[in-house]
């Protein structure tokens, strides 16, 4: 039996104005406009995403920084009230279970927002192992509204409709403020690479999706004379991977283990203990063998999911994602290969389509860090 | 005539793979549908083949790529391609801006149209198809 396709809230503008896609069993806009026009407009000015299918979770309770120690990598201790950062959760043998944003909303209440995907099985891990801590964990993702706006532009958007001075949440910090009169709780986060906010539309169920309609059309009307484009998620995807960051599913699962990811920068080895911690050491200790790498296209072709890819006649490693990157113009894809062959500026060859085509091995991001994204260069890439 | 959303010049054969053949004398003009273009969106690039290849009718002679996917171009003649469209390479949106027009792919110097056009759709066949699919 098939499970019934689920909704968001914005379902009814995501039909009438987008062309819809199933993606983990929601029917979601997979674009409006067009993947190239959503990409730019968020590199060069601002979009805004429905997000509403991605997991959350409140964890609240005297104990829940312990327990968030224990299953995820990062350090929750550090994470101060109204901040945010991205962690993963890994199983006993270190394999990534999950990545996410953690919120600290106060010092003894959490948010997790995590995969769509993952949404029942990140829900039932933290439930199973909430069990020996005083703690209470909420599944609210069908309570709360999500949207992302991103962008250059992003900021001066949302100020227009905002209570607040936005200037005054720096990124990766969070807060609550009113958009159009509607109490939100934002994060400076996302997954585009540009600046811009995650909005939580709080106390939205979807049966009455009003309050989350009304807080996105006033935005789609804030943004208009900064160019805002509602985005659907193929622009989401050529974002996310143009800036480096991974897909679960695809380019992380529970057979990677965060250090071949090059997520170690959330694993913080130092603290007591957390789930998968003895499995990671001795991971370490043994040597990485293999590698998470950009791949940049230096001939035409698209390197898509699963294409195999080559180096001196040795098939050394395989796609987990690949897409058009519309600001390079030309194919870029993430894949693992062996520790000595991801060296940065050496060439390989990606198999597409019985055709061996020459790529090269890149850092992350993708883009020039100076022109696009969160760190560019004021006025750089923005088009005045 | 326009079926649903799409265009479906009156003039031209079509494959059920979703090209289109233009008979013009013994050379014949190939593209995809605007159905094809609408499905692929947002075309980035196409593959063509050599000028002077042979081809014989359904074989696979070069792809199209959009952003989010890739489809074979199988050719709905047999012959000698003679011409591939050299504007493709600069702005392959063509496709989707004119599937009939700016955006046709190759010419072919055609070997048995009269056997080809056989297996080959009307466009009132075509439009059919292209119903049955939206069902």
């Amino acid at each position: 039996m098939t499970k019934p396709t689920r909704r968001t809230h914005l379902y009814g503008f995501h039909k009438q104005t987008g062309k819809t896609t199933l993606f983990a069993g929601f029917e979601m806009p997979l674009w409006y406009k067009g993947i190239i026009p959503e990409h730019m407009a968020v590199r060069n000015e601002v979009g805004i995403f429905d997000i509403s299918h991605m997991g959350r979770a409140l964890i609240s309770g005297p104990e829940s920084e312990a327990l968030l120690n224990y299953v995820t990598t990062n350090n929750v201790a550090r994470l101060t009230p109204r901040s945010a950062h991205y962690s993963t959760m890994c199983n006993e043998k270190g394999g990534i279970k999950d990545d996410f944003v953690l919120s600290r909303l106060e010092p003894e209440k959490f948010f997790l927002v995590y995969n769509a995907a993952n949404r029942k099985k990140d829900y039932e891990w933290l439930v199973q192992h909430s069990r020996s801590f005083s703690v209470k964990v909420e599944d609210v993702s069908d309570i709360i509204a999500m949207f992302a706006v991103q962008g250059p532009k992003a900021q001066i958007t949302l100020q227009k409709i905002a209570e607040s001075d936005l200037s005054k949440i720096e990124r990766f910090k969070c807060g609550w403020t009113k958009l159009d009169g509607a109490s939100v709780f934002l994060s400076r986060t996302g997954y585009t690479g540009e600046d811009g906010f995650e909005i939580f539309v709080w106390d939205t169920p979807l049966s009455n999706p009003a309050k989350a309609e009304k807080v996105w059309n006033a935005i789609l009307k804030a943004g208009k004379d900064f160019g805002i484009e509602p985005c659907g998620l193929g622009a989401r995807d050529t974002l996310r991977l143009e800036a480096g960051m991974c897909l679960y599913g695809n380019d992380i699962d529970e057979n990677t283990t965060p250090l071949e990811a090059r997520l170690g920068f959330v694993v913080k080895f130092k603290k007591e203990n957390f789930i998968g911690k003895d499995a990671l050491l001795r991971h370490k200790a043994e040597g990485v063998k293999r590698k998470r790498v950009g791949l940049r296209m230096l001939e035409k072709g698209i390197p898509r999911y699963n294409y195999e890819v080559w180096k001196s006649g040795q098939m050394i490693g395989r796609v987990t994602s690949g897409t058009f990157s519309p600001v390079l113009e030309c194919g870029i894809a993430m894949t693992y290969v062996p520790t000595e062959h991801a060296v940065e500026g050496s060439t390989v060859m990606a198999k597409i389509r019985d055709k061996l085509v020459k790529a090269e091995v890149v850092r992350f991001p993708f883009y020039d860090p100076k022109k696009y994204g969160y760190r560019r260069q004021k006025n750089a890439g923005v088009r005045l | 005539m326009r079926v649903l959303d799409y265009d479906i010049p009156d003039d031209l054969y079509y494959s059920r793979e979703h090209e289109w053949v233009r008979i013009e004398g013994k050379t014949a003009v190939i593209g995809v549908t605007d159905y094809a273009q609408k499905s692929l969106h947002e075309v980035v690039y196409v593959e063509t083949p050599k000028v002077d290849s042979q081809i014989e009718q359904f074989q696979s002679i070069g792809s199209v790529e959009s952003v989010k996917s890739v489809s074979d171009i199988f050719t709905p003649v047999s012959g000698k391609i003679i011409e591939t469209n050299a504007e493709l390479a600069e702005s392959p949106e063509l496709v989707n801006e004119d599937p009939y027009g700016e955006g046709w792919i190759v010419k072919v110097q055609l070997a048995n149209s009269d056997e080809d056009l056989k297996k080959l759709l009307t466009a009132e066949q075509y439009a059919d198809y292209i119903k049955s699919l939206e069902e």
